[in-house]
């Protein structure tokens, strides 16, 4: 790398106000007017008690995922001293845009306004968040810019309204939704957040240096663990996927809602502690050596077993070291990880000299992301 | 000096990646994708019945290698061939339960995996204090109480099995910590030792490779 990067600035998105457990159901709207079997089961899981809709409670959206973007990139650079005339690289990440063409980055652009800029879209699902950041570290790092944006944002409510279940082989004869569909609606919501880099910190405060981003992808031995556009039995065989018969096809099998797979998430969730692992063994990670852990999956969702395994290969980093804010916030998808770290930095719990390990397991295909910040 | 965490933890490295090339295998995929027919799950019992045959024989003959300054870890490998060394029974009756005859897989050959599998245990088996064999017994182990309750439950509810059919992959494991630590105080003694911790990691290695062969070696 040619020059060190630093985060300047953290900023945050969220729509609304915070909508509790016992109203969140009926605020997306029940399948076919019914109470889900497994939303209370799925909630105690992710141990999730407020989240944020760009829905209101009639489904109508008061502001877009682009819209929601622009408003943290702006709250970012104003974090950092800096304003959007400042910025001249901007990476996106999304699960699901408002658009389907062209790339999210557009519309993050567009609803920014003020000037032309070199922009860059990435989609996957959380971990698009950390390949975004390592576009706007590596952009700044070799000198092509000198202010980056990298945010994340979601709007996944929208697909979790009624109508894309309805009428679907994911609802049986009960009108009960498949697990694979219900389990989503009650762990994912809405929101934004968006980090700064630049190649020196600020004069004022506290920066975050930029050590490493490392991202590893295992879609070479599992299929789609959590997807869209492909019906559940068939999604390994791309030939029958959502533009086979065309689009009202697609919905009535089942292939546009945004799905999971359980049973393969466990054999994932192992596959990201081998991962993980592995980068302890390398000396890459030194969990003795890390001061805060800012982890897109919540300590208390991962089994005994697990905690365990980490405890005994000296990979654990103590629970009282880790950060959250997913029971409050909600799980945002790929605008997660930057709503935990702005939260955090805003917490004053960060102190010059400290380690800060951000981790972004994404089920989507199996993948986990790393990313290393120093306090300075 | 390599310690027990260090050793368990490049362990559950190559069993992760162990599970990632189990995962691409044609009989593992096909399982996992629900196109499983039961001649795969029959020709998948006849596959592993091969190396859980030999499994306590090997342990056994590692045992007899063991030396007196060792004679924990010889009782509890002695142990262990004693708990496992009837459970091929159990792949037997399986077989029969899904409505094969017991000939079928009583007779049937090693496949080219399984013949390699079984040559290079016996072979590290028969070498004096063979302790890189906790490493195959780590990827053996670990499929026993990580994998096969899963195949099995999948196999059982693709096949619509009674669970007379799916015993030795459904009930004959157990996923706890307790495990775990069991195998962690064996490795205690024998380490810490750089060349010991080695061998233990390289047998793993090579283990789980020759067993992922194995499994692509089966097909009905």
């Amino acid at each position: 790398m040619l020059r060190d990067v630093f985060i300047t600035g953290c900023g945050r998105f969220l729509p609304g106000e915070p909508i509790a457990n016992d109203r969140m159901e009926e605020h997306l709207g029940q399948i076919h007017g019914r109470p889900s079997l497994l939303g209370r089961r799925a909630l105690r899981w992710n141990g999730i008690q407020t989240r944020h809709y760009a829905l209101n409670d009639r489904g109508h959206e008061f502001e877009s995922n682009a819209g929601m973007c622009a408003k943290s990139v702006r709250a970012a650079l104003d974090a950092a001293g800096l304003s959007v005339k400042d910025l001249s690289f901007l990476a996106t990440a999304t699960t699901q845009g408002d658009y389907l063409v062209p790339g999210h980055a557009t519309a993050v652009h567009g609803a920014l306004g003020e000037r032309s800029m070199e922009i860059a879209s990435f989609q996957s699902v959380c971990g698009s968040s950390l390949m975004a950041a390592k576009s706007a570290w590596l952009n700044v790092g070799a000198g092509e810019h000198n202010v980056a944006a990298a945010c994340a944002g979601e709007l996944s409510s929208r697909w979790f309204r009624p109508a894309f279940y309805e009428g679907t082989a994911l609802v049986d004869q009960k009108g009960r939704a498949r697990a694979e569909a219900d389990f989503l609606r009650f762990t994912l919501s809405d929101g934004a957040g968006t980090v700064i880099m630049e190649p020196q910190p600020r004069r004022d405060g506290l920066s975050l240096r930029v050590e490493f981003v490392d991202i590893v992808s295992f879609a070479d031995r599992f299929d789609p663990c959590m997807w869209a556009g492909a019906p559940i039995e068939t999604r390994g065989d791309l030939a029958t996927g959502w533009g086979a018969g065309g689009p009202r096809a697609a919905h009535a099998a089942g292939a546009i809602a945004l799905l999971q797979d359980f049973t393969l998430l466990k054999r994932v969730i192992r596959a990201w502690v081998g991962a993980y692992l592995e980068k302890v063994d390398c000396k890459r990670i030194v969990p003795a050596a890390v001061d805060w852990l800012l982890c897109h999956y919540s300590a208390q969702s991962l089994r005994e077993e697990i905690v365990s395994l980490l405890e005994k290969t000296e990979g654990m980093v103590p629970q009282q070291k880790w950060f959250s804010n997913l029971a409050w916030v909600g799980n945002v998808g790929s605008a997660s990880i930057w709503l935990m770290l702005e939260e955090f930095w805003r917490s004053g719990r960060l102190q010059r000299g400290q380690k800060v390990l951000c981790v972004v397991p994404e089920s989507g295909r199996a993948l986990i992301g790393f990313m290393l910040l120093e306090a300075v | 000096m390599q310690t027990v965490a260090d050793v368990l933890r490049r362990l559950t490295i190559v069993f992760t990646a162990f599970e990632g090339r189990l995962e691409q295998t044609p009989l593992i995929r096909k399982l996992t994708r629900g196109r499983f027919e039961l001649e795969d799950y029959r020709a998948f019992l006849v596959g592993l019945r091969q190396q859980v045959k030999d499994g306590a024989l090997w342990m056994s003959r590692a045992a007899s290698n063991i030396d007196e300054a060792h004679l924990e870890l010889r009782s509890r490998l002695m142990r262990h061939a004693v708990t496992e060394h009837r459970d091929f029974r159990l792949l037997e009756a399986d077989y029969v339960a899904t409505g094969g005859a017991l000939s079928a897989i009583t007779g049937a050959p090693k496949n080219i995996g399984s013949e390699a599998l079984s040559a290079w245990m016996f072979h590290e088996a028969s070498k004096p204090n063979p302790f890189g064999l906790l490493g195959a017994m780590w990827i053996i182990e670990g499929l026993g109480s990580i994998k096969a309750a899963e195949w099995g439950r999948l196999a059982k509810e693709r096949l619509s099995l009674p669970d007379a059919a799916v015993h030795f992959l459904l009930y004959h494991g157990e996923n706890d910590t307790t495990h775990i630590t069991e195998f962690e105080e064996m490795l205690g003694l024998v380490l810490p030792d750089d060349a010991v911790a080695a061998r233990i990691v390289r047998a793993a290695e090579v283990t789980a490779r020759l067993y992922a062969l194995q499994i692509e070696e089966m097909a009905s």
